[in-house]
């Protein structure tokens, strides 16, 4: 874009800034727009679990719900609370806001389809997203409101308490690509489900549910919403926000879930790669990899409106005393597991064939229960078959 | 060596603005960072002298007051203000068969419909929002038939002194039969979705651990009684209306998932009972015979001065009414002795040293409805 | 010990497979949601033609806004009087013996004794107090004539609380009954006096009489 820039008779200098400055609008357009609309599919999709609709009005399906919420927001006073900390207070959202758009910097849309393919992509990734949890600690802390302070408190034991784990699920990957960078880790994994990094062993299969775990708790997502505990904690850190602010929060919430998914997709499910014979199709590879994100997204968004919320301690006890034991015998047993059978291949794809027709069997007897579960539901009441006409 | 750092506590207000109370209650907290040390319950936010009203109206146009007593199970309020005022009257044996049937089915309907919100209001302060809404869902089919007899959804009015205002249709009765066969399957369900969820138990297990002891200490009632394993319910113990002619049992705490008498055991006492007031509603529907529905009552009457204390089994608990009577046209004193009540009341004993997440799950297993809370 | 280390990842597990189960079968499953303005609640016919769902519509003897069939109201203040919260206002004024008809023509009969009703005073005010009003029935219970009764109507929105007061007796009926009344209580008056009249006559004639005799 400097290129177009330059031609037109500016600066070098000049122009670069500029097509920053374009480029960085055109990412935060994006990123707004991925979060508002998720807020509605989110709501949307919690409606039909819970046999109502959700939004419905503004637009079509309630499509333009989260324009129309966040029209409301921008309008909505903007009040700070007596004996804040003001500098803090109006600084907070922003933090959240760059621990979650820095990730963009290294974001695989598709394969081979990034601003910038980092050699420490991955530690990049996780550093980034860290500030997340200044954001929240500055809220909670300046807000002048204990429940705030309660909120911010919980966020950053159980930030710092998850990051670990979510590293030392994170280092089986590594070990198995050999490499941090998003785009090498993509390109060792195929298209087929069982060349995608999470089938590979059992022990992938176990630092996949770690770093699972571990990241809807950085994502502060149900069942680990424990910061913003609603029927605890009022609203937790953001009690005292109003309007923008608040939708500044609100957006690098749900810009986070796409970022969770996203990251997932990339390391543990094979990214946007297609066969050999469509490679060449980048809009068709970038469109497989937002399939794979829809779906961990609906994973989570599904998983909150099923699952109750952890207490503080008991959230302690999982990371410490499961995830982290978990994620190191992952390692130690990936690291065993790829000595003894590195030189022989054959066991390895039959592994990994083995996990996904596993996977698949777990699969099947889900929709069993599916269906069963529908069936209790569909039994009818009310039915015309119970009036009994009036002689 | 004592520390040298001077700690203080934090005093936090719970309420009236939070979620988890809405409005009605409030809770003076006294915590050490995030475990309470002092819990300091403050009821009266919906006091509305329901009983220094019932000396300045007649006996009948209270009755729709006792709806507002407890919204949640209307009609087991009406139910036992009813009883009561016929027993002072002395003619509790004149009110027709049929009539007893119609206000057993109704007031166990109430009993499944105020237990539904009660442990969906529970899910719903742990985080888990959809189990709520199903048990809602399944609430309105209860409102829809008692619109169908009464036209009213929420306070019914339907229970009057000498029988019940309206006969009801056998349209009625078979979409009961089928309302329950449809929601059996769906409370085994919704167990299945929350009350058997891991995440679930391990909040209301071992947590505030009532004694049967402390349980009678304290005056608890109901299903919280029940919950700490003393086998006593009205029902079965005081028994009233035709509650002898049928079979069901009582359930009690038993320490399913800890210790007896933590949250989880009056959590589940509830869900049982929802599935014993299904076995009696079967039962009465079989049983229902035909016939009158009300008996001769005056428009207005005058019981005979004198006073009684009579009680029922409503879903928060013993229900008691004392009534006075000068012998004119309206009660000269009216009490009522609600279950909510002495739940709160044992708040400030359990909550000592849990955390906050625990206080609302407390509040939660005790079914605390503020309305009756506070009359 | 282990054991239990073990049990509690498995019940995780499973416990967490089953609910999910659970929400996602919920979202194929019919919507209990009804899009009220849209969908016609008032009966369950009407309730059936756009909504799917397996709710009720109202039902006929749905507890809505109180009305009065003024033709049969006696203005016997019954209702006033069983009303727990006083939303009932009525004066009346003395009118010409009626017997109040229904819309066929044929005489109402009271409720309870079974006979026919009897008409000797008008409403000059009959004010339902809406925003008291908690629609609990005993009005409509103890009418004898069944004038007043709940209606299907529940949309009570108005500007303020004095729109609220439903008034059934217009000025005009007013002033027409007061006037009667005051019509009706000269006549008494006149009749009365024209008795009196009458009887003093017959008192003097009669101690005429008596003065004759002797």
């Amino acid at each position: 874009m400097d290129a177009t820039l330059i031609s037109l008779g500016l600066n070098p200098m000049p122009a670069k800034i500029i097509s920053m400055v374009i480029i960085c609008l055109i990412v935060l357009i994006a990123f707004v727009t991925i979060g508002g609309v998720l807020t509605v599919v989110e709501r949307r999709i919690s409606g039909f679990m819970q046999a109502r609709l959700g939004p419905n009005r503004v637009g079509p399906q309630g499509s333009l719900q989260w324009l129309a919420d966040g029209i409301k927001l921008i309008l909505k006073e903007d009040l700070i609370p007596d004996g804040a900390d003001r500098t803090l207070f109006k600084i907070a959202p922003y933090f959240c806001l760059i621990g979650v758009f820095g990730t963009m910097v290294v974001f695989p849309w598709g394969s081979g389809v990034m601003v910038a393919d980092l050699n420490v992509g991955l530690f990049y990734f996780i550093s980034i997203t860290a500030l997340v949890v200044f954001g929240v600690l500055m809220a909670g802390w300046s807000s002048n409101n204990k429940w705030s302070l309660l909120g911010g408190m919980r966020a950053a034991a159980q930030i710092v308490s998850y990051e670990i784990p979510v590293g030392m699920g994170l280092l089986v990957p590594i070990l198995f690509s050999g490499t941090l960078s998003m785009g090498g880790i993509m390109a060792v994994q195929g298209w087929a489900p069982w060349e995608w990094i999470v089938f590979q062993s059992p022990f992938t299969v176990m630092s996949f549910c770690i770093f699972f775990i571990g990241s809807l708790a950085e994502a502060n997502r149900t069942p680990f919403d424990l910061p913003e505990a609603e029927s605890e904690l009022v609203s937790g850190y953001c009690t005292e926000y109003t309007g923008f602010r608040y939708a500044v929060f609100f957006l690098s919430e749900w810009a986070n879930l796409f970022v969770l998914g996203g990251l997932t997709t990339a390391v543990f499910l094979g990214g946007g790669n297609l066969p050999d014979f469509l490679a060449d199709y980048t809009f068709l590879s970038v469109l497989v990899y937002m399939a794979k994100v829809s779906v961990i997204i609906f994973v989570v968004i599904w998983l909150r409106w099923t699952l109750p919320r952890f207490r503080i301690d008991q959230l302690m006890n999982l990371s410490w005393k499961y995830l982290l034991p978990g994620a190191f015998v992952a390692f130690l047993g990936q690291a065993i597991y790829m000595l003894i059978t590195q030189h022989i291949p054959a066991v390895q794809t039959t592994v990994a064939v083995l996990m996904f027709l596993v996977f698949v069997f777990i699969l099947i007897r889900f929709f069993i229960r599916v269906r069963v579960n529908m069936r209790e539901q569909q039994i009818p009441v009310n039915s015309p078959a119970s009036d009994v006409p009036l002689t | 060596m004592t520390s040298a750092l001077k700690t203080e506590y934090l005093t936090i207000n719970m309420g009236p603005q939070h979620p988890s109370t809405h409005g009605v209650i409030r809770f003076i907290l006294k915590t050490d960072g995030e475990i309470i040390h002092e819990c300091d319950p403050d009821v009266g936010y919906l006091h509305r002298g329901i009983e220094k009203l019932a000396e300045s109206i007649t006996w009948q146009g209270f009755v729709p007051y006792t709806d507002r007593v407890d919204y949640v199970c209307a009609m087991n309020s009406n139910l036992a203000y009813c009883m009561a005022v016929e027993k002072l009257m002395g003619m509790d044996s004149e009110i027709p068969k049929r009539a007893e049937y119609i206000r057993v089915i109704v007031s166990e309907m109430n009993r499944i419909s105020s237990h539904a919100v009660a442990i969906g209001a529970a899910d719903m302060d742990m985080g888990a929002f959809t189990p709520f809404i199903h048990f809602l869902r399944e609430r309105e089919h209860i409102n829809d038939l008692f619109e169908m007899i009464c036209g009213a959804r929420l306070t019914y009015n339907y229970i009057c002194i000498g029988g019940v205002n309206a006969d009801v249709s056998p349209t009625f009765l078979s979409k009961t039969a089928e309302f329950l066969d449809h929601f059996e399957p769906i409370v085994e369900q919704i167990n299945r979705l929350i009350s058997y969820n891991q995440i679930f138990i391990k909040r209301f297990a071992d947590v505030a651990i009532v004694p049967p002891k402390m349980a009678i200490d304290y005056n608890l009632v109901g299903p919280n009684l029940r919950g700490s394993g003393v086998k006593f319910d009205i029902r079965k113990d005081k028994p009233y209306s035709i509650y002898p002619e049928v079979d069901f049992n009582v359930p009690i705490g038993t320490g399913r998932a800890g210790t007896l008498g933590d949250c989880y055991d009056r959590y589940m006492v509830r869900v049982e009972e929802i599935n014993e007031s299904i076995k009696i509603i079967r039962q009465c529907l079989k049983q229902i015979p035909d016939g009158e529905t009300k008996a001769i009552v005056k428009s207005s009457i005058k019981p005979p001065k004198g006073h009684i204390y009579f009680r029922t089994e409503t879903p928060r608990g013993d229900t008691g009414y004392f009534i006075v009577s000068d012998g004119k046209t309206s009660p000269a004193r009216l009490k009522i002795r609600t279950g909510s009540f002495t739940g709160m009341s044992i708040i400030p004993e359990i909550a000592r040293g849990v955390f906050i997440a625990d206080l609302v799950a407390i509040i939660g297993s005790l079914d605390v409805v503020a309305p009756e809370l506070d009359r | 010990m282990m054991g239990a280390y073990f049990q509690n990842i498995k019940n995780g597990f499973t416990t967490v497979f089953e609910g999910m189960s659970i929400t996602f079968a919920t979202m194929f499953v019919r919507k209990e949601t009804v899009q009220y303005p849209e969908v016609d609640i008032t009966s369950n016919k009407t309730i059936a033609e756009k909504y799917k769902g397996s709710l009720m519509g109202m039902p006929d003897n749905y507890r809505g806004v109180l009305i009065l069939e003024n033709g049969l109201c006696t203005a016997c203040q019954i209702c006033q009087r069983t009303c727990p919260i006083d939303c009932i206002a009525i004066e009346n004024a003395k009118c010409d013996k009626t017997k109040p008809t229904d819309k066929d023509g044929k005489p109402v009969l009271n409720r309870f004794t079974q006979k026919e009703a009897i008409k000797t005073r008008a409403l000059t005010r009959f004010d339902i107090n809406i925003a008291k009003c908690m629609f609990c029935g005993l009005c409509e219970a103890a009418c004898p004539t069944g004038a007043i009764h709940h209606t299907k109507q529940f949309e009570m929105n108005r500007e303020c609380q004095e729109d609220l007061v439903l008034r059934f007796v217009s000025d005009g009926e007013k002033e027409i009954a007061v006037k009667r009344a005051e019509e009706i209580e000269a006549e008494a008056e006149a009749k009365k006096a024209a008795k009196a009249e009458k009887e003093k006559e017959a008192k003097e004639k009669e101690e005429q009489e008596k003065g004759a005799e002797e």
